[in-house]
């Protein structure tokens, strides 16, 4: 099967600036694809590029079968898109938001009726089908925001950061609507700056200043990206020994938070205990040291900060 | 095959869509159709009644220093018309001259010592004095007071002496609003105007209002074309303009006795096609300012001054300075406020107003066109 969405050489600049700069991927039919990057990294003009909004400046890309420069209008019809603002008329009540982009999209009396009717009840909209959008918490709004770009079953949907400012609860609520969408066939394309979503999908590319600087599954990603073993250590006077602590041997990096830091360390250059006897002979006593997996936050900082060094 | 008309049918599916959803935003903001609909008939009972260019009631300071019959007779005479009204009579010249500097009178009519032997001699004289600060009112006056003059000394001699051979006639006649009422001129004027200002800012505005909020971004990410959002969009607000146009029409022939003398259909097509060019013209404001502030100030200025300087509204086009006459002949509102007096006033039909109709609808297809055309929906 060919793949949902291919992606070549895909550039666009604005002026001088390349927001997004030679990037080439494949999301595969059914997979959920998530885009990081800090703002302005280019993730928002990918999508839109993708979505048939913006015209690539060189390269190109196929999505559901069509290329997105040439055949727009086809791809559209193909695709869900939810912008980063959830573009619901907030005037107007939860149910006309839903029949409206239903009939953007051409379903008419009885498909229109079925269909709105199965995605209040997918997405528990029940209650609030009558409320104003705008009186709704975000959570709502997001829900109904996804639920507006899949009632015409695209094959493919594009969700924009679909969870800013939404609460913790509602985003694990969010994210279970997408895996089930993902059961079903359907392939989502979904940026994030929280890295603990990013978990959730399939595979992760992540995107530093327009460019694609890596792309694999998460647990790949932190295999590649962030070996070792993390540790998070607290005590005072840490901070004295933190900068000694970056050129040491078998230390792979040092990020300070609070009143302690995380080290990721080679375990087989430097085991916790090694680590807790280099500190106390340099006169910090940790008082904790507690272990645990490197997280895709671990694989985010140490790409962008290879991106600032400027080495590759 | 099929193709054509369910393409056909999706594409009317897709505008009843957007002219839907454009009404439930109507009704959720009922204040915009109580303004689009409640300012009309208000400015045109405010103009109508408060603002009039007729002559009528105009205060004469009167000062009759001959006191004989025919000098009180002449008065009588001047006054029993209604269009002026004495409030002195008998002061000295210099006080009803104060009275007209302080504007409490309009004009003074002196009548001098020994107007009434004049009179028999043939040689009598009365002098009428007006405030040229108003020079609307002061040519009105002048023009009446000379035929009412005339009217009465003629009366008066054919009293008082032989008669003489008719003196020539000079006669004023006024057609189409022999009253000379300004309501006949207002309401025509004021519709063009009044529609102008709605139809453009009311549009400017609610397209406006979707690039702010990001939702314009939605809709191009729909198989909705732009011809569908354009269409969808304007329709609702054309339905209101073309309830304001009944409106205005029935306040005008209800309260000011406005007549529509002429063809219903020149009407009916005159005012479909301003709409429509209104409507673009706001149409292609919001979508070259995409804000809602800058919009709605662009939009007041291009539709208020035109309509109510350059459309003969108030202004006849043919006192207007050379520059701004050529101006003009791009403004539809000239040429609705041109429509509707021919066919409210003059009784004309589609035989003599289709070239005011070409041009509306020239217009109406100029600024569409630019207006889809600056509508790309692509966000580069």
């Amino acid at each position: 099967m060919s793949p949902a969405i291919e992606v070549r050489h895909l550039t666009r600049r604005f002026g001088d600036f390349v927001a997004v700069d030679d990037v080439s991927f494949d999301v595969g039919v059914g997979e959920i694809f998530g885009y990081l990057g800090a703002n302005g990294a280019g993730k928002s003009t990918t999508i839109r590029m993708l979505c048939g909004l913006l015209t690539p400046s060189s390269g190109g890309a196929r999505v559901a079968g069509f290329d997105v420069g040439s055949e727009p209008e086809r791809v559209k019809a193909g695709i869900g898109y939810m912008s980063q603002k959830f573009s619901l008329y907030l005037d107007l009540s939860v149910r006309a938001n839903l029949e409206f982009f239903a009939s953007a999209y051409g379903a008419q009396g009885r498909t229109l009726s079925t269909r709105i009717a199965e995605m209040v009840e997918r997405m528990g909209l029940g209650a609030v089908e009558d409320a104003v959008t705008g009186s709704l918490p975000g959570g709502l709004q997001q829900r109904v925001a996804l639920a507006s770009a899949v009632l015409h079953r695209p094959r493919i949907v594009f969700l924009d950061e679909p969870t800013a400012g939404v609460d913790p609860v509602q985003r694990r609520t969010f994210w279970a609507l997408i895996r089930d969408l993902a059961a079903q066939g359907t392939t989502v394309f979904v940026t994030t700056h929280y890295m603990d979503e990013a978990e959730n999908c399939a595979r992760i590319g992540i995107m530093v200043d327009g460019k694609l600087v890596a792309l694999d599954t998460p647990t790949g990603l932190k295999r590649t990206h962030a070996p070792g073993r993390v540790l998070e250590v607290r005590g005072p006077r840490l901070s004295v020994a933190l900068d000694a602590l970056k050129g040491t041997p078998g230390v792979l990096d040092v990020s300070r938070f609070g009143a302690g830091a995380t080290v990721r360390v080679d375990p087989e250059r430097m085991a916790p205990e090694a680590l807790a006897a280099w500190l106390r002979a340099r006169g910090v006593d940790p008082l904790e040291m507690e272990e645990s997996a490197p997280t895709l936050d671990d694989v985010f900082l140490a790409l962008t900060a290879r991106a600032q060094r400027g080495d590759d | 095959m099929t193709t054509p008309t369910r393409r056909g049918s999706a594409t009317l599916g897709r505008i009843l869509a957007m002219a839907g959803k454009e009404v439930l935003h109507i009704r959720r903001d009922i204040r915009t159709l109580y303004l689009a609909l409640a300012m009309p008939v208000l400015m045109l009972v405010l103009f109508g009644f408060g603002i009039s260019f007729d002559v009528d009631h105009l205060e004469l300071a009167v000062v009759d220093q001959d006191r004989t019959d025919l000098s009180r007779a002449l008065v009588r005479q001047v006054t029993a018309s209604g269009e002026f009204v004495a409030i002195e009579d008998g002061t000295s010249p210099e006080a009803a001259l104060q009275q007209l500097r302080r504007g409490h009178a309009a004009g003074v009519l002196l009548l001098p010592h020994g107007f009434a032997e004049d009179v028999q001699r043939g040689t009598a004289q009365v002098q009428l004095l007006v405030d040229g600060a108003d020079g609307n009112t002061a040519t009105q006056a002048l023009a009446k007071a000379q035929a009412l003059v005339e009217v009465a000394s003629r009366q008066l001699l054919g009293a008082g002496a032989p008669v003489q051979a008719p003196p020539l006639e000079v006669r004023v006649r006024t057609l189409f609003n022999p009253d000379a009422r300004s309501a006949m001129f207002l309401v025509p004027g004021l519709a063009a105007y009044l529609l102008a200002i709605v139809a453009v800012i009311i549009t400017a505005l609610t397209v406006a209002r979707e690039w702010e909020r990001g939702s314009m971004e939605q809709l191009f990410a729909t198989p909705v074309g732009r011809l569908e959002i354009v269409v969808g969009k304007l329709l609702p607000y054309l339905g209101i303009g073309v309830l304001q146009v009944l409106l205005v029409l029935t306040v005008g022939a209800w309260v000011f006795d406005v007549p529509v003398r002429g063809s219903l259909v020149a009407l009916g097509l005159g005012a479909l096609l301003f709409l429509v060019g209104m409507l673009g013209q706001g149409l292609l404001i919001s979508v070259v300012t995409r804000n809602q502030m800058v919009a709605t100030q662009v939009a007041t200025i291009s539709s208020v001054l035109p309509s109510m300087l350059l459309s003969g509204f108030i202004f006849p086009i043919e006192n207007l300075p050379l520059p701004l006459k050529v101006i003009s002949t791009v403004i539809p509102a000239r040429y609705f406020v041109s429509t509707l007096r021919g066919v409210l006033l003059r009784g004309n039909g589609l035989d003599v107003l289709w070239p005011q109709l070409l041009a509306l609808a020239l217009f109406a297809v100029f600024v569409l066109v630019l207006a889809t055309r600056r509508f790309q929906r692509r966000l580069d």
